[in-house]
């Protein structure tokens, strides 16, 4: 067994060197270490995957009549949102703006269920509650996220998995059901209004098929037969999870990064200056599965207070995430307010909405923001009163202690030189546009 | 954080086995003579058995995996199941009333939102939920054997991962055989009881002990968490407010929760339990019959493909998401001194495996019977194959659902299966899968209590009462008085037996419960010595019923691991 673990050191070395030292030797831009990926089997779609298939298409299912499940995950646009604002509209005349960015849909079948600290799936009779894993996480020490540190960070006794921007749901299934009742969205209105529009539905005949005449009787059980299916379509449906991106092609051998894209990929992997990989994993798993650019964990990053939203019209309205006000929980842990999941960045390239809030429209305005937030904070928020950049306006002064000083590059201080330049910026969107599915590899 | 939790583990594992009789001083074994010279198939044995399997899965009611047996959906696309002709229609399930699918008595409305008729769970389902099944709690559900409290009070509890389905009144769901595909063509051709209980309610930890020494009472708490008293009365009453035990006037304690075992390197370092009872190693042990329990995860030493090792060793399941390959309170032989292996210390060979002797020395093998379910393969493919062996998968393929779902655990299952079935020593092999709790899934039938207890934790029928007061009998204790906290039959769980010499295509209505598996051992292999000590492997009922020995099936039935279906029906060349 010894002589097993030195060959697993052996291999991770290999990756690094992946990562740091892939000077060009014969083809430039090509991986020297390829990797083999285990890709998600596709097979035919199941009977009750098509059946979802026809309910996430349904438009009938929203109160204005026009709002299916992928109005707002767009199949042309990574299942995220199609428009350019910061939210989507929805309500019965489509005109109510959400309170967030609308997530992708994609890459989620492997997100594990919220949790504090890593899930223990061993152990589903004594689970402890989510109050006892927050208290120990009071007093467990935080391993600071680096690029290169990532199997240790994943033990931290911090929130991690499950779906929506706060984790308030654990499956696909759950997470279907609220948009449809949210009056913001698709405004299903009830249980029981969705139950009987499903019974009135062309694809009505198909719950029979699956589960005997009675389900139709049974509007609790019709509902979530139907957001499952819903979930099974997102699960089956290959579009979900391609992993067609030039990335995973590069990752395998079978593609080229060009000079930009390449500088671009060790910036993000470099603790010492994006450490974007701290957080958004780009490693493969070590059996095989591709990397999903996300760590699961929640950050309180201290986005900017976005103005377009008509809930920051209020100025006590505070979105904090996890503690509240949508996830209602655990909102006396106080520690985790401000906190966001840390979401994938496969097709982040196409999206024109970015962080919880959606104040940013572009890659670039993220990346100043992480930039400069500690250098140059007058660059990220507005300036107040006293003449100072209003920091972490979005969070009340009270949980400011939330926000992530810790991880690199949130480590630096005003006039410190800030860890990335205007051509090291650069570098790094090439490098995410790699991650774009529907990459056709030269043969 | 978890460095933390790992070295307190190390320190009380050494803590406790500096005051509690490790391996190697442990059991019946004190004369240190060679015993490893013993071969298994001259063993004189009551039956052609001579070799026994048991596959202790976990948590799945009768009714939620053969409620509908033998008619399948058969919905489009899913592995096809089509019963044979001659299949009995006598079983006690959904079928044998009309009424149970369609005005089912769970529809009352003390259920509330969860009211509802069993429903099929689809193939695209074996992803769910946890349900409840605490020993209160499915006392509850049986509601004095009305079966009609399902939703309201075993309903969901964990939720599982992305792809998982959970609705109100899951618990209400059941599988066909176009998901647990395999069992259902096991049943097709060997034998399964439709009367197959939990010696009691509760949990995995009390079904275990029951099904490895007949009871859950006597047990001391060498570790209990800071602050919680230690001795009674106060032990006695915290135990019953976290649902964990029940204290009698004997003195003793009766286990009813889950609770991990004492010592054990990757028990939770706060709180651990030791049982003092009898159990059937240490019966095997007196008699010098090879045996061994073989468990998933256990080799700490072992590195899976996804670099995890030690206690935190996990597996990719199927339908996505990881789970942690050893669960400790799942363990039955680590509750025990005799026959516990606290420290996971591995055999000196693999010929020394089932032996509690090192081959050809009087030296005592340090792993006591106790090994990694891939010793099982090695060993019993190399010619050593024990007469006993008990096998828990690792927990992604242990049947749970959350870490669990029948998909995985039909691949665990039909793999072992395939390989004993291409052994030469098939022809006098059994293979029993049971279960050690129903996890709470609906069931519509329950057994007549026969025995009782009534104590807090009891709520079969009424406040305190498991059974009838001054009729129901309460069953004796280690001390050979009456004890709480035994009550039952409990929940009914499947129960097959594979085997040359199973009945083809048999359900066996006999009432049988964990503790028959130790019943049957001590019948072939012991003279049907018992346990003692209250335990239940006196007074249950036998699975000979199961079998017919006078006639062997050659037939060799090798199913696909993924879809459960037939690959081949060959006569066995042996």
């Amino acid at each position: 067994m010894f002589n097993r673990t030195i060959v697993w050191f052996l291999g991770a070395g290999l990756m690094a060197g992946a990562v740091f030292a892939a000077e060009p030797q014969d083809l430039p831009g090509t991986n020297p270490n390829p990797v083999h990926l285990i890709h998600p089997p596709v097979q035919p779609l199941s009977a009750m995957a098509r059946l979802g298939r026809d309910v996430f298409f349904d438009i009938s299912l929203s109160s204005s009549g026009k709002m299916a499940c992928a109005s707002c995950h767009s199949p042309d646009h990574a299942y995220g949102p199609p428009n350019d604002g910061p939210v989507m509209l929805g309500g019965p005349q489509l005109t109510l703006p959400g309170m967030r960015a609308v997530p992708s849909l994609t890459y989620l079948q492997r997100q594990p269920d919220f949790s504090i600290g890593p899930d223990d799936k061993s152990d589903d009779d004594n689970s402890p509650t989510l109050a006892q894993r927050a208290d120990a996480g009071q007093t467990a020490t935080r391993v600071q996220k680096t690029a290169t540190q990532s199997d240790q960070s994943a033990e931290n006794i911090v929130p991690q998995g499950g779906l929506f921007w706060d984790g308030r749901a654990d499956t696909l299934q759950i997470q279907a059901t609220g948009p449809l009742l949210d009056p913001r969205e698709m405004d299903g209105g009830s249980i029981e209004a969705i139950a009987e529009k499903l019974r009135q539905a062309p694809y009505a005949k198909k719950f029979a098929a699956l589960f005997g005449e009675g389900i139709l009787k049974n509007d609790n059980l019709l509902v979530a037969e139907a957001t499952f299916a819903v979930s099974r379509y997102q699960i089956e449906e290959p579009s979900f999870h391609p992993y067609t991106s030039k990335f995973d092609y590069w990752l395998e051998g079978k593609a080229r990064l060009s000079e930009s894209e390449m500088r671009g990929y060790r910036l993000f992997n470099d603790p010492r200056k994006a450490n974007c990989a701290g957080c958004h994993t780009s490693k493969p798993s070590r059996d095989g599965f591709p990397p999903l650019f996300t760590d699961t964990q929640y950050e309180a990053l201290g986005t900017p207070r976005n103005s377009e939203l008509a809930d920051t019209r209020d100025p006590n309205f505070f979105d904090l995430g996890v503690c509240g006000p949508v996830r209602k929980d655990i909102a006396e842990q106080t520690q985790f307010c401000g906190m966001f999941k840390t979401p994938t960045l496969r097709n982040t390239a196409v999206r024109r909405a970015f962080m919880h809030n959606g104040v940013y429209q572009t890659l670039q305005q993220v990346m100043d923001f992480y930039n400069f937030r500690d250098t140059n904070p007058e660059k990220v928020y507005p300036i107040g009163a006293d003449g100072k950049p209003q920091k972490y306006n979005d969070i009340p002064a009270q949980y400011h202690a939330n926000v992530d000083v810790i991880d690199p590059p949130f480590d630096r201080h005003p006039g410190e030189t800030p860890a990335m330049t205007e051509q090291d910026e650069a570098d790094i969107i090439a490098f995410l546009k790699t991650l774009t599915d529907g990459y056709k590899p030269e043969q | 954080m978890k460095t933390i939790l790992l070295s307190t583990a190390t320190l009380l594992a050494v803590a406790v086995a500096a005051t509690s009789p490790g391996p190697v001083t442990a059991g019946q074994n004190n004369d240190k003579t060679d015993k490893s010279g013993v071969s298994v198939n001259d063993l004189p044995t009551r039956t052609p058995i001579k070799h026994l399997v048991v596959v202790f899965n976990e948590n799945r009611s009768f009714d939620h995996y053969f409620g509908t047996y033998p008619n399948a959906l058969n919905p489009e696309g899913e592995p096809v199941f089509e019963p044979a002709k001659n299949t009995p229609r006598d079983i006690n399930n959904l079928l044998s009333s009309p009424a149970l699918l369609t005005n089912n008595p769970n529809l009352n409305a003390a259920n509330g939102a969860g009211a509802t008729n069993p429903f099929r769970l689809d193939r695209t389902q074996a992803n769910t939920s946890d349900q409840n099944h605490g020993y209160t709690s499915e006392q509850k559900a049986y509601d004095g054997g009305n079966m009609d409290l399902f939703p309201s009070t075993v309903g969901k509890g964990t939720s599982g991962s992305a792809g998982a389905f959970g609705t109100t009144g899951q618990v209400m769901g059941y599988y066909d055989g176009n998901t647990v595909t395999a069992f259902w063509n096991y049943a097709q051709n060997y034998a399964m009881s439709d009367n197959a209980w939990g010696d009691q309610f509760g949990p995995s930890t009390p079904g275990a002990l029951n099904m490895f020494a007949g009871t859950t009472n006597g047990f001391t708490l060498p570790v209990v968490p800071p602050g919680k008293p230690t001795t009674e009365p106060g032990l006695g009453q915290a135990l019953l407010a976290a649902g964990a035990g029940v204290p009698n006037s004997d003195g003793s304690l009766t286990l009813t929760g889950d609770i991990d075992p004492a010592g054990d390197v990757c028990s939770s370092p706060a709180v651990q339990v030791q049982m003092t009872a009898r159990n059937i190693g240490d019966l095997l042990n007196g008699a010098n019959v090879p045996w061994g329990s073989f468990v998933g995860g256990f080799n700490l030493e072992t590195i899976n493909n996804n670099g995890t090792t030690g206690c935190k060793r996990s597996s990719a399941k199927q339908v996505g998401g990881n789970a942690t390959d050893y669960v400790p309170h799942h363990i039955w032989f680590q509750y025990y001194a005799s026959t516990s292996n606290p420290t996971h210390a591995r055999p000196t060979s693999t010929k020394a495996i089932g032996f509690t002797t090192v081959p050809g020395t009087r030296k005592i093998d340090p792993a006591n019977h106790a090994y990694d379910l891939n010793d099982f393969f090695t060993a019993v493919g190399s010619g050593n194959y024990p007469a006993v062996s008990f096998i828990k998968m690792a927990s992604f393929q242990d049947g749970h659902p959350g870490n669990s779902n029948p998909l995985d655990e039909q691949t665990g299952l039909v793999n072992l299966v395939n390989f004993l079935q291409e052994q030469s020593d098939w022809d006098s092999t059994a293979v029993i899968v049971a279960y050690d709790d129903s996890d709470g899934w609906y069931d519509h039938a329950s057994a007549a209590i026969t025995s009782g207890s009534f104590s807090p934790a009891d709520m079969l029928n009424g406040t305190g009462n498991c059974g009838i007061p001054g009729s129901t009998p309460m069953p004796k204790g280690l001390s050979g008085q009456p004890v709480a906290g035994r009550c039952g039959p409990g929940t009914r769980q499947p129960f097959v037996v594979i085997s040359p010499y199973a009945k083809k295509n048999y359900v066996s209505h006999v009432l049988i419960t964990q503790a028959s598996i130790p019943q049957f051992i001590e019948d072939n292999w012991l003279n049907s010595e018992r346990l003692g000590g209250g335990s239940f492997d006196a007074t249950t009922g036998s699975i000979m019923d199961m079998f017919n020995f006078n006639k062997k099936n050659s037939i060799k039935l090798i199913l696909d691991p993924t879809f459960g279906t037939v690959d081949t029906k060959d006569k066995s060349k042996n």
